[in-house]
């Protein structure tokens, strides 16, 4: 009976321990619950996040971007389907990229940057597609999806083979230019996006893959052009297999729809760039702006030589760029906006005009032109000894010596703040592409620069030579704001933004940006001297304008910058072209009745007379040459005395 | 045998009843929707564990109507069957997946090891009904049980299966615990344990068992690899919130990211469909049951019943925390099952069979 008693006693013994186990117990279910409030609770959302996006696949539907059409509503930029290849790496067989390869038709390089680039992709994305030729030919699409059921049948192991899709091919929208290499620089390409890029414009909704536009007005508008991305969420299993009726995950909509981007309507005229085109022929380079003296409205923005755009969106090799970088005619650069130029002659309305405005000179008041004055210790050439010349003799004939003597008496400031009124030297905010400001100095500037002025700065500055500088488009509008009466318009390339049906999103009205105080006499004085210019025999565009015998009457001036005298070192070749002076004609037409202001440089093409006015000439002729016929155009009234007339103040 | 009608009819545990019941019926509906999403060959898998809990709820009523003082008396021949079983493991079982584990009886293929966690529990709980002592107990006094437990764990060990040799283990220490074991004993065995565990890390394991533990501790290292399962666990509990996501709508489950959801990971199931609520329900069932088992122990009336019933509920405890903890990525994935929850035949029969042997206890603490 001890060994019951003793049980006894061990029973009391045991519901202590009992008691201990029961804490236990307790204690590792309350740990348990508390990693699973920690789980459920506390990081419920993150969990949720992740398990929702295991089963979401996200499709992208790509917007269309915007069509570009000039004025006359021909298409500049537009879309068509590329066909692009992807490839799932995980799914691949080494075989698999072979054939691939032999139906593509590679050759070696090109089958060792494939197999390269399938090899390079990290392990936790081989599962994802990635892209592997972009616009494959029709030929090679056939051959790829005749066999794509070949492929992928040996990917994996024996015990446990891949049988998935593991290429597949998408139609995807290219952006294709009908126009090539034509007004390449306004118009503008696009590409894909950098990595440092993605970075900063993904708050915008870019991806990696996505293309924008790099130059001209796929740059600018590309906001618009652009339009946003729609997707298509499908629901997937482990394996990435699509499930057809897959859970709810949230309430967010499975399908959005793309919204294309808006359509361009700009105020360009292919046209009117063809036959720019034509009519520089034989020269290298150069380029030409033409605008509308009414509104302001661009018509043409060309540089010579230029560029295939196609090339540009489909990638250039390095060879390709660097054939087109180290051009001598210099193709990448916008000669029309990006680069300013000494304006040379063309600058010597503006001088006249400073001035007549400022009451210094008596247009009809003759000076002395003996080829070339003396200041100090410098000598001031003329073209010629033009004898006796009052103002609208010297604008006929480009008279140097005549806008010495004129400059010494109205001044550095006065002629700089006249041509700054005229937006010479002074950016014009046509938007695309980098605008070179140019520069039309001041005493100020002079001094800033650490330079002590000297009254041959003014000199050079009145005949646009020395400091002066302006790009193609300030000339044109500087001309199209003497053409119609004093008012400079800011150039605008887009008439219209519309929807892809037509609907017109916004419509850009001209814009002013500033109307001249200048006295319409000391105007029509000016106009007359430009017409002389090119129409009395002697004028310095006149022969280039007779020889056109053209019906269309234009107004302008000719311009033979001299460039820095300086010879590059080691390039006898190029020296002697570089040295060459630009050639320059700015004018307008038709004379009485302005509608368009040009601009025509022939970059180290000689004398502007010879070089550039018969271009214009011919273009203006092509342009306008059908329009009324102004062959017969009245003379135009002669100009009174500037002294006899109330000018407007400034 | 009045005396044992007498005592079912009286003195039936209800609450043990409806807990298992519960549990059982919870655990047949969360392994329909686990197994809804799977391939057609297991979607059939809940009926086939409708009917191990039917065979094993027979078992248990057997175990029920026999007074356990007989079993106290067969002990030590199941122990020597259930050896021989494993013996035979190694003789006719067929390698799967790099282990031998199961014995095919007729249609139905059977894992000795499993078996062996019951009858390891009624051998000790022989032994030490016999042992007289009273006093405190030295390691020389645990150098029978110790042998009880030695020669089944090594056997389990070598087939390999890591996760039942340690539950064998872990129920072998519980029983231990609660003989009047001596402090100096335990520090010895705690000494044991602490060198024994990195001479085992070298030679025991194999690599797979490796990859286990150390993906355990460096989880988001190989995500794809060794850790995936685990993540995608946690990512399905994680995102079941507070009220789950519904029957049938755990999109972790149905899209099959969950790996084995029927034998490993049925929790994450249904943690995801169900929520913390229906988390909370399954760890207070699961508690309840652990804690009535040692209810019953410090109840029963001889020191074999007491032990049978801890033995029970170690065997709930351990199985249940090592699972959960194994889902919820607090310990390695170490294929330990969550008991009447998980699919699998051997399982649910000694699950059932262990919950015989409690009610057995139960009903009887209040007779002779």
């Amino acid at each position: 009976m001890s060994s019951l008693l003793s049980v006894r006693r061990e029973v009391g013994e045991f519901r202590k321990r009992y008691k201990w186990m029961a804490l236990v117990v307790i204690a590792v279910f309350g740990a348990l619950l508390g990693r699973m409030i920690q789980l459920q609770i506390v990081e419920h959302d993150r969990y949720a996040a992740i398990a929702r996006d295991n089963i979401t696949r996200t499709i992208t539907l790509p917007a269309t971007r915007g069509v570009i059409r000039d004025t006359g509503g021909r298409i500049v930029a537009t879309n068509r389907a590329a066909f692009n290849v992807y490839l799932t790496p995980q799914y691949l067989a080494s075989s698999d990229l072979a054939r691939i390869a032999e139906l593509m038709g590679l050759d070696a390089e090109a089958r060792a940057t494939l197999a390269r680039r399938v090899e390079e992709v990290p392990a936790p994305r081989r599962a994802h597609q990635i892209r592997v030729f972009t616009d494959v030919t029709r030929d090679q699409l056939a051959a790829l999806e005749t066999h794509q059921q070949d492929l992928c049948a040996r990917a994996g192991t024996s015990e446990r083979p891949i049988r998935l899709p593991c290429l597949y091919t998408a139609a995807e929208p290219v952006r294709t230019y009908p126009y090539e290499q034509l007004g390449a620089h306004a118009i503008g390409y696009l590409n894909e996006l950098s990595g440092e890029e993605l970075e900063r414009l993904a708050p915008a909704g870019y991806r990696l893959g996505d293309r924008i536009g790099r130059t001209g007005l796929e740059r600018a508008w590309e906001s618009y052009l652009r339009g946003r991305r729609g997707y298509r969420r499908v629901f997937v299993d482990v394996r990435g297999r699509e499930v057809e009726d897959a859970l709810p995950t949230d309430d967010r909509p499975t399908r959005r729809d793309p919204v294309p981007g808006r359509d361009l309507t700009l105020s360009l005229d292919m046209e009117l760039m063809r036959i720019i085109h034509r009519a520089f022929a034989g020269r290298p380079s150069g380029a030409a702006v033409v605008v509308d003296v009414r509104t302001g409205a661009v018509r043409a923005l060309y540089s010579k030589p230029s560029y295939d755009l196609g090339a540009f969106t489909r990638g250039l090799t390095h060879a390709e760029y660097a054939t087109l970088r180290d051009d001598p005619f210099r193709p990448l650069i916008d000669k029309t906006i990006y680069e300013s130029w000494f304006p040379g002659s063309t600058f010597k309305p503006f001088a006249a005009l400073a001035a007549l405005e400022h009451r210094t000179l008596d247009p009809n008041e003759r000076i002395e032109c003996t080829g070339h004055i003396d200041l100090g210790n410098r000598r001031f050439h003329c073209t010629q000894s033009h004898g006796e010349v009052n103002m609208r003799e010297a604008i006929v004939q480009s008279c140097n010596v005549y806008f010495y003597r004129l400059a010494e008496q109205v001044g550095q400031d006065e002629l700089a703040h006249l041509a700054g009124d005229f937006g010479l030297g002074r950016r014009t905010g046509i938007g695309i592409n980098a605008e070179a400001a140019g520069l039309v100095p001041t005493r100020g500037w002079y001094e800033t620069a650490g330079r002590r002025f000297m009254l041959g700065y003014t000199l050079n500055t009145a005949i646009g030579q020395g400091d002066t500088r302006a790009n193609l488009v300030q000339v044109a509008m500087a001309y199209a704001a003497i053409a119609n009466g004093g008012t400079l318009y800011v150039p605008q390339l887009v008439e219209r933004v519309t929807t892809p049906s037509g609907e017109t999103v916004e419509e850009f009205e001209p814009r002013v940006r500033r109307r001249v105080q200048v006295a319409p006499e000391h105007l029509r004085l000016l106009i007359d001297g430009l017409y002389g210019a090119v129409n009395d025999p002697g004028g310095t565009a006149y022969e280039a304008a007779h020889q056109v015998r053209g019906t269309v009457a234009i107004a302008g001036k000719t311009g033979t910058a001299q460039v820095s005298q300086r010879v590059r070192p080691g390039d006898p070749d190029r020296g002697t072209w570089t040295r060459r002076p630009h050639a320059w004609f700015a004018g307008f037409a038709p004379a009485h009745d302005p509608q368009v202001a040009i601009v025509v440089l022939v970059e180290h093409g000689g004398g502007g007379g010879t070089n550039a006015a018969p271009i214009a000439v011919n273009v203006l002729e092509e342009y306008l040459g059908g329009q009324a016929s102004t062959a017969s155009a009245p003379p135009l009234p002669p100009a009174r005395s500037a002294r006899a007339t109330r000018v407007a103040r400034r | 045998m009045q005396t044992i009608g007498k005592g079912l009819r009286d003195n039936f545990d209800w609450p043990l009843f409806v807990t298992v019941a519960t549990i059982c019926v919870i655990g047949v509906a969360n392994l329909y929707s686990a197994t809804s999403a799977a391939s057609e060959a297991l979607s059939d898998r809940y009926i086939q564990q409708i009917y191990w809990l039917v065979l094993g709820a027979g078992a248990a009523v057997l175990i029920v109507a026999i007074d356990h003082r007989h079993f106290e008396r067969f002990g030590y021949a199941a122990y020597g069957v259930g050896v021989v079983a494993l013996v035979l493991v190694f003789l006719i079982a067929p390698e799967i997946r790099g282990s031998q584990r199961w014995i095919k009886i007729g249609a139905f293929s059977l894992q000795p090891s499993e078996m062996m966690k019951i009858i390891l529990i009624v051998a000790l709980a022989k032994y030490l009904h016999n042992d007289p002592k009273t006093d405190g107990r030295t390691l020389k006094d645990l150098v029978i049980p110790g042998a009880i437990l030695a020669v089944p764990m090594a056997l389990i060990l070598a087939q390999p299966d890591l996760g039942t040799a340690l539950m064998l283990a872990f129920i072998f220490g519980t029983i231990m615990l609660l003989t009047n074991l001596k402090l100096r004993s335990l520090a010895a065995l705690a000494l044991t344990f602490v060198i024994s565990a990195p001479l085992t890390w070298t030679y025991l394991l194999q690599d797979y068992q490796r990859g286990r533990l150390t993906s355990f501790l460096d989880r988001e290292a190989d995500l794809l690899g060794s850790g995936w399962h685990a993540h995608q666990s946690i990512v399905a509990i994680g995102s079941g919130g507070t009220l789950g996501k519904g029957f049938m709508m755990g999109t972790q489950n149905q899209h099959r990211f969950l790996p084995d959801q029927a034998t490993d990971f049925p929790f994450p199931v249904w943690a995801e469909e169900q929520g913390f609520l229906g988390v909370a329900l399954l760890f207070f069932l699961y508690v309840f049951l652990i804690l009535w088992g040692l209810k019953v122990a410090s109840q029963a009336k001889d020191r074999f019943g007491a032990v049978v019933a801890v033995g029970v509920s170690a065997y709930f405890f351990w199985h249940t925390i090592i699972n959960l903890a194994m889902v919820s990525g607090m310990a390695p994935v170490v294929g330990v099952t969550l008991p009447l929850f998980s699919y699998g035949g051997s399982s649910v029969l000694t699950s059932m069979m262990a919950i015989g042997l409690l009610m057995n206890v139960s009903i009887r603490r209040f007779s002779y």
